[in-house]
């Protein structure tokens, strides 16, 4: 790495803003050529929203950005590519029913002799040579939809190494891949180094961090808390700078000290989403946090319990009994899943809040299977009242409710069915500071009544401040578990970053 | 993720990776060979081919349509106003090419009015083409005031009734378009961005392509389609009549996902279609040898489609 030069690309107070949330406030950030700059962050640091600024996918509200000295503007995709900007996704960004050279090459495709015909040929062999130097002995006539996760993740690596790009951003690039894919990726990383490319480079691993980066830049909450030189940071150190997000409000919360009746167990479960070996459980009258990272399989644990994925080994009781079958038999046995995307999952937009809160409960309203509007009003009425859901009359449309109260209502419609045994996945994502109390309140509440919580959240402070005790997830497997005493958010990102 | 990840899917050719719609027709073909003495019979054959026609120019822009995610029901409408308008020209002026430039012209309009809806509004397909097809309809019944429009033109007669190096011309014009769909899915950006739109359109966004522009050149393309097969149904029939392909594009998606295109993640082929619309066109013949009415040859079809689909779910299984 060369400090003198100029900086290939250059960042100045960059800003970017979603409605309710700042994303990114005024961040500052530069790669020379020949550098690996690493960039870290807990979830939501705003490192994703950063990468989709700088390959054009955002436009920035404020800041400016140079390219060697020259002040120039990323408003597209395009322009971006313009500037040797190459990005390897997460999300891959990749077509299923197109071969691999097609992929690659999408967006970029050979002409041939003939006007408008696209030259196969070159680009099969164009793609061989990208598939050669990355160790891939795999068709380029391959579908990518036949490809596993880490094949299809090295095909996303070939596609941005065939831009020629001056600028490289990856996205956790070895998250899927094996140790020797990895060692494959760092010894190509170390090549483009050496031919002079930039690498700005996010992880959520302590040990590449250390290994690969020139440079590490910490985010947190959108800004950007400093830059360090791996020889004068340690570990602990880094985790330090990434904690310490603002909790603008205490969570209510009246913990309990007595150990109450075991309702939930979880032995050795294994499932075809990919989790691996989860034991866990969770007792009466206590909010049990399940962290990690995203992608570290949280969701995933949630609808292995709830049914609605394959379980493949292992077990699951419910107040002792075993349990195992589809989300209905879940409900029956008293289960209640308060899904992450409440919108698409958790409600029927259109109807009236008195229509979904009802929808769980109706066989136990009705037991003769007839419906009365009168009595569904009045418990629609009662719980309302009880969750404090601010809506001017139960027929009024969810959809038009703000999303703290679309939460309540999600939650309120498993108090009409009488659960036991409430997952919550993130249940304040998008709910504003004020509601998200109120939510948090609500949860404390069900607990005094005597239910069980496993509370699944992407922000630390939540599982810190609300969670009687916490499991860490990393890779699909529970990497540990956190007392109420050990629950800090340091401990949470030491476990789930691979450094102990 | 394993060692066993990277090794490569198996080409090697298995029973399970026929497609389902080459089993059904296998099925097909035996079944009416045995059941009636004139199925399997040179002229029979022709004649399927002839009627197969129309259905396959339908069809192959109905699965490019599909592949990325949409659909298009109007095309059975826009067909027949085509038609109207091409033997409304036709007997007005004569000429039969500005005839046919009515047809391309009508289609064309269509396709550009469905394409926009449905990129620029974002409106769901099905309701889009829902809506062109009662428009479409609704004209062809006014430019004709209800009634049959009926041409005697000797160079209509000729596009149906003639033929070239000894091939019906009908055939080759399918010949023809088939050509012009597969380098055009399989050898152009055009087409590699019809697996995009409908496999990952965001990737397509984030490789700086426009793809509102080619997802509304997908429904253009299949109103000009529609347009060039009303050549073909008018000379079919001497006459453009307002009711003459009502439902035509129930066969043509019929045929498009009997041929084994999916409504999602953009997989689609056009050799599966053209099985498809064989298939199909196999399906009505054979039944009208056995003197089956044409009101129980759409319950049949629609069992086709079933059954189709219950093939290839079974292999997906495996």
């Amino acid at each position: 790495m060369n400090q003198d030069t100029v900086p290939l690309l250059e960042l100045r107070g960059i800003s970017k803003t979603f409605p309710g949330v700042k994303a990114l406030d005024d961040v500052s950030f530069s790669v020379y050529p020949g550098e690996v700059h690493m960039l870290i962050g807990e979830n939501g640091a705003g490192k994703s929203s950063l990468m989709k600024v700088l390959c054009g996918a955002y436009t920035a509200d404020a800041g400016q950005f140079y390219s060697k000295g020259e002040p120039v503007d990323i408003r597209s995709p395009a322009d971006a590519r313009k500037f040797g900007i190459a990005v390897i996704f997460q999300e891959f960004s990749l077509v299923p029913y197109l071969d691999i050279a097609q992929n690659i090459f999408l967006g970029r495709e050979f002409r041939g002799s003939i006007p408008g015909i696209i030259d196969h040929a070159r680009m099969h062999s164009e793609a061989r040579k990208i598939l050669d130097l990355l160790g891939l002995e795999l068709s380029t006539r391959t579908l990518v939809h036949e490809l596993g996760v880490a094949q299809q993740q090295m095909v996303e690596i070939a596609k941005a190494l065939s831009q020629h790009a001056r600028i490289l951003v990856m996205d956790e690039p070895t998250a899927a891949l094996s140790d020797r894919e990895t060692e494959r990726l760092f010894a190509m990383i170390r090549q483009l180094q050496a031919e002079g490319v930039a690498i700005i480079y996010i992880s959520h691993r302590m040990a590449e961090v250390f290994a690969m980066g020139d440079r590490i830049t910490v985010l947190r909450d959108g800004k950007k808390v400093g830059s360090k030189l791996p020889g004068e940071a340690t570990p602990d150190e880094l985790v330090r700078m990434m904690v310490g997000r603002n909790v603008d409000m205490t969570y209510a919360r009246s913990f309990g000290t007595s150990e109450g009746e075991m309702i939930l167990e979880v032995k050795n479960l294994h499932a075809v989403n990919g989790i691996k070996g989860i034991s866990l459980n969770v007792r009466r009258g206590e909010i049990v946090g399940l962290s990690g990272l995203v992608g570290a399989g949280r969701t995933e644990v949630a609808r292995a319990i709830f049914g609605a994925d394959k379980v493949t080994a292992g077990e699951i009781r419910l107040f002792g009994k075993l349990h195992q079958g589809a989300p209905d038999k879940a409900v029956r046995a008293g289960i209640a899943l308060i899904p992450e995307s409440r919108k698409a999952e958790g409600l029927a937009l259109i109807r009236t809040v008195c229509d979904n809160l009802m929808l769980p409960g109706l066989g136990k309203a009705f037991p003769n299977r007839l419906y009365k509007a009168s009595k569904a009003r009045k418990i629609a009425r009662e719980l309302i009242d009880r969750l404090r859901i601010s809506t001017p009359s139960s027929f009024r449309a969810v959809q038009v409710l703000s999303g703290g109260n679309q939460q309540k209502v999600v939650i309120g419609k498993w108090l009409s069915s009488d659960s036991k045994f409430f997952i919550v996945d993130e249940p304040t994502r998008g709910i504003d500071v004020g509601a998200k109390a109120e939510i948090f309140a609500l949860i404390d509440e069900l607990v005094r009544q005597g239910v069980g919580v496993l509370m699944i959240s992407s922000e630390l402070s939540e599982i810190v401040h609300v969670c009687d005790r916490a499991y860490v997830m990393r890779d699909g497997r529970i990497a540990g578990h956190l007392a109420r005493e050990e629950l800090s958010e340091e401990n949470i990102l030491r476990m789930g970053m691979h450094h102990e | 993720m394993n060692e066993i990840a990277m090794d490569e899917p198996s080409r090697s050719f298995s029973l399970a990776r026929v497609p389902g719609v080459a089993w059904i027709l296998g099925v097909l073909l035996i079944g009416f060979t045995a059941f009636s003495r004139d199925f399997l019979t040179g002229p029979n054959l022709h004649n399927i081919g002839l009627q197969s026609v129309i259905l396959l120019i339908l069809a192959l822009p109905q699965t490019m349509i599909i592949m990325t995610e949409g659909v298009d029901i109007a095309m059975g409408a826009v067909l027949t106003l085509a038609s109207v308008m091409l033997a409304w020209v036709l007997v007005h002026n004569g000429s039969l090419p500005l005839a046919l430039a009515a047809a391309l012209a009508t289609g064309l309009m269509f396709g550009l009015a469905n394409g926009m809806l449905v990129a620029l509004l974002k409106m769901p397909p099905f309701v889009v083409t829902l809506g062109t097809m009662g428009v479409a309809q609704g004209l062809a019944l006014i430019v004709t005031d209800g009634q049959s429009i009926v041409v005697n033109s000797d160079a209509l007669q000729a596009v149906y009734g003639g033929s070239l190096a000894g091939m019906p011309l009908p055939l080759l014009i399918a010949v023809a378009v088939y050509a012009f769909s597969h380098v055009l899915l399989y050898h152009t950006r055009f087409g590699t961005y019809v697996f995009a739109l409908g496999g990952n359109a965001e990737a397509l966004k984030l490789a700086g392509i426009r793809a509102n522009a080619y997802l509304i050149g997908v429904y253009v393309l299949g109103g000009l389609m529609a347009g060039l097969a009303a050549l073909i149904l008018t000379a079919r029939m001497s006459s453009g009549h307002p009711t003459s392909a009502i439902g035509m594009e129930f066969d043509a998606i019929a045929a498009v996902v009997v041929g084994g295109t999916s409504f999602e993640h953009g997989k689609g082929w056009l050799f599966g279609t053209l099985l498809g619309v064989v298939a199909v066109g196999v399906l009505r013949n054979g039944l009208n040898l056995l003197a089956i009415p044409s009101s129980a040859q759409v319950a049949c079809i629609g069992l086709l489609v079933i059954v189709a689909l219950f093939i290839d779910g079974l292999k997906g299984k495996q």
